[in-house]
Parts: C-alpha cells; structure tokens; sequence
C-alpha cells in the first residue's frame, strides 16, 4: 500500500479515536446523571404518597442538568455523524427517558410526551443529525416506565395508598394498547414489549387483591374492574 | 387530563410512532436487498476476473490477459456503481450512519471486486480516495461517506483472491514468477493491516484468514521448489509435476480440469 494513503487512513483513525475520548468523557458524566436519578427515583417505592412531592423536588436539578451533557455531546458530533456514536450514549438516554416519565406520570398521572422530554433533556431540534431522542429510545425509556411502575402498584400497597395501583393499571394499559399499534420487528424492542404483559399481570394482580378486599374508594375500582375486563 | 383524554393522547402519539417505525423498517429492508444484489454482482465481477486470468492459455503474455480482465469487469463494476447511486437517496444526511451496518456486507464485496481488478491493471492496492472517487455522482459528490472498515475489511477479503488467483495460475507458463510476485504482495498487506487491527474487530479475524491463505501458497511455492530442484527437467514436463500438486493441495482443480479438457481439445486438432 502507498506510503501516503497509509497515511491518510491512520489520519482519519486517529480524528475518529479522538472523537470517541471526547464522547466517553461525557457519556460517563451522562450516565452518572441517570444513575442519581434512577437511585433518587427508586426511593418512590419506599416514600409515602404525601412526601412524593418533596422527593421530585430532589429529582429535578439533576434532570434539568441533563442539558448540559445533551450540549456538550452534541458538539462533539460531526455532521450527520449521530447514528454512528449513538450506542455510546443510548443506554444513559433511555435511562434519562425514563426518568423524566416517571417524574411526569408522578406530578401528573399521564404520559410526557417525546418532544416534551426532547425539550426537558435540552435536546435541540437543530441538531437532529448530530444528538436526537429517538421513536426507539423513547419507547425503550417508557418500558423501564413500565417496569418500575410495576413495582410501585406493589408496593405503594404496602405503604398504605390503595389507590395507586388502580391509577397505575390503567394508565399502563393505555400505554400496552399504544405499543400493540406498532409494528414491531424481531429487536430488542419487540422483546421487551413481549415482557410488558408480566407486568400487567403483576399489576392487575395487586388491583384484584386491592378491589377485593374493597380497599380502594369502591367507585375508582369498580371502574378500573370495569376497565380490565371491557 | 382524565383518562379518556389521556388514552386518545396516547393512541395518537403511538399512531405516529407506528409510521416512523415502518418507515424505518421498510428502507432498512430496501437497504439491505440492495447490499445483497451488490454482494451478488460483486461476486460475479471476481468470477469473472478468475476466468479471464485463467480461461486463455494460449495467451502467453499475462498483461495483456490482466488488461483484458480489468477492462471486462469494468463495466460491470459501472453497473454495481449504478446501483450504489440508485441507493443514494435512501442514505442521505444522517441515514448513512444509522444504515450502514445495513449496506456495508455490499460495499465490501464490491471493495474487493474493485480492489481485485485494480490489483490485476496496475499490480498495485487501491487507495480508499480512489475507492470513494468511484462512488461520487457525476458532479464529484460521494453518493455517502466511505467508512474506513469497510475500506479495509474489503481490502482484507482480496488478500484470498490473490491466493486463488496466484495458486490456479501457478501451472501456466509464467505462473511460478506471478506467484512469487502475489506473495509478496499479500505479505506487505498483512504487515500493512496488521497495525488496524485494533481498530477493528473483524479485521483480526479477516487477518487471520489472510495468515492462512499465505500459508497455503507458501506451502505450494514450498512443493514446487523441492521438486523441481530434484529433477533437472525441460519446463513443459515441470507444468505437470506443478499441475499434480495442485491438484493434491486441492486448490484450483477446477482450472486444472478446464486445462486438462482444453489439452485434449487442442490434440484433437481444435485449433482455438
């Protein structure tokens, strides 16, 4: 091989390897972000419903400085380059997601939606050939929802708030009905919706208990019994 | 927002996913029957290179037989460079980073197509501006970026042409010296990938292979130099002993048939 395109390829290795450093450096701080929120937000499951407020209080400086790693990626980014790099930070996205729809389903009890969690991580539109929130990361983000609020019917029961779980199964079933409209491929995203139905078994399971034992206010029940078996 | 609401919210935004989604799987489908068709057409572009090499015994003189090849394939690589074009669109902007593990299976093949008929032209490797220069629409802009693994992982899989190519020729006139000249060639290669492999994965593998290929013709060039050292023989009856341990090592036993065929032919009196 020529001398000179020896060159050049080495050239062109090292400007990629240089750009990789960068990115780790601040995906590590990315994913160290995500992993305080996902230890903040796994304090839902042991705090009562009335000091949940003052948790998220907690919880928001920490996902609103997801911005300044959104910025700071973003840069590193060559033109049209974000699908090439973006396995280094798909994982702390996804966790990020997650974060910000768990913190809406908690103040809110519906779902934020992807340009609204595009817009909360400072994720700009200009830059959707260099850092964007995926369709995939996204759905990816509401499954981790799925997931955990799976474990919040459960023990939000333990904690005395029967209400929770009634609230939970329905909103996560709208969420299912939404992700049985997709077309899904044999990805780890079809996977992990097949997996979604444990959970609502899981769910519909704690609402059985809670309803029978006529727990919860009978009128919420006797809709979300309704809503199970329409 | 009550719950009704909040469902209709949810079915829309879900409805929108459900578009994008297909989108996407729709031209990664589209994407990856296109790599397949250039993987094919490729693979007829080296078939094609081989045969010529080898097809024209009569034909002594191997420069202008590599000449003949080289032209031959290059309109059929225009074709494969048509196909590349057509997948253009599909890979505007950002879409070439999130496909290209879609097209690159493709890409390969035709790196090594095109390396092979560079190689067999000008005795020389291809350089990745010359690759991307093949792949630019009329007015100079690349139809999309050339990775530099596919570059080089392409570039890897001619190292087992050459082989092929050097160890089918080997019992034409000539062929021992063409072999010798391969050889070399293939071992500045491997010591020329040797300091990427730890970029790529795939390219200590491919380094594997191509240690073991090289291994293959040494070992021929090996059996050759002890026989014909054996025997003080007229070189027409050396192109037998050479033809059986071709035979023997299992490579090129096609041609070596096709040889053979063509021998009795040219008794027979077909004077082609």
């Amino acid at each position: 091989m020529d001398a000179s395109n020896v060159e050049l390829i080495n050239e062109l290795l090292d400007k990629d390897v240089e750009i990789r450093e960068k990115i780790k450096d601040e995906v590590n701080e990315f994913d160290k972000k995500t992993r305080t929120l996902c230890g903040l937000l796994n304090k839902i499951h042991s705090t009562p419903s009335d000091q949940i407020p003052a948790l998220l209080t907690t919880v928001h400086p920490v996902l609103d400085s997801c911005r300044d790693t959104s910025a700071a990626i973003a840069e590193l980014i060559p033109p049209n380059q974000c699908w090439r790099w973006k396995d280094m930070w798909t994982n702390s996205l996804r966790n990020a997601v997650f974060a910000a729809t768990m913190v809406h389903y908690l103040e809110s009890g519906s779902l934020l939606t992807l340009a609204r969690v595009g817009e909360l991580l400072g994720i700009k539109e200009e830059w959707s050939d260099r850092f964007t929130l995926s369709a995939e990361d996204y759905l990816h983000g509401l499954i981790n929802l799925v997931n955990e609020l799976s474990r919040l019917a459960v023990n939000s029961v333990t904690l005395g708030n029967f209400e929770e779980p009634i609230k939970i199964s329905t909103f996560v079933k709208d969420l299912f009905a939404g992700f049985a409209m997709l077309n899904l491929k044999n990805d780890a995203l079809r996977r992990r919706y097949d997996s979604l139905k444990y959970d609502i078994k899981k769910i519909e399971e704690v609402v059985y208990d809670v309803s029978l034992r006529k727990l919860a206010p009978s009128a919420k029940a006797s809709a979300a019994v309704h809503g199970a078996s329409a | 927002m009550t719950a009704l609401a909040s469902r209709d919210a949810i079915h829309t935004v879900f409805g929108h996913f459900r578009d994008e989604l297909d989108d996407h799987n729709d031209r990664r489908e589209r994407l990856i029957k296109s790599s397949r068709d250039i993987t094919n057409a490729s693979k007829k572009v080296i078939f094609l290179l081989h045969r010529v090499m080898t097809e024209d015994a009569s034909e002594a003189d191997d420069r202008v037989l590599a000449r003949r090849a080289a032209a031959n394939a290059q309109d059929k690589l225009r074709d494969i460079q048509k196909m590349f074009a057509a997948i253009r669109d599909e890979l505007a902007g950002d879409r070439f980073w999130r496909y290209q593990r879609n097209v690159s299976p493709g890409l390969q093949e035709y790196i090594e197509a095109l390396s092979f008929a560079h190689y067999l032209e000008r005795e020389r490797m291809i350089s990745y501006e010359e690759v991307q220069k093949t792949l630019c629409a009329q007015d100079g802009t690349p139809h999309f970026p050339l990775p530099v693994e596919d570059y080089l992982l392409g570039l890897s899989d001619l190292t087992g042409e050459l082989m092929r190519f050097a160890i089918s020729s080997i019992s034409r006139r000539g062929g021992r010296s063409k072999a010798s000249q391969v050889c070399t060639f293939v071992r500045a290669c491997r010591v020329d990938f040797e300091s990427w492999t730890p970029f790529f994965r795939d390219l200590r593998k491919k380094q594997a292979v191509t240690s073991q290929s090289l291994e293959k013709i040494e070992d021929v060039a090996y059996a050759i130099a002890v026989r014909s050292s054996e025997y003080d023989l007229p070189l027409e009856l050396l192109d037998d002993i050479v033809e059986r341990t071709v035979i023997s090592s299992g490579y090129g036993i096609a041609h070596s048939e096709d040889r053979k065929r063509r021998r009795t032919d040219d008794l027979g009196g077909d004077d082609d």
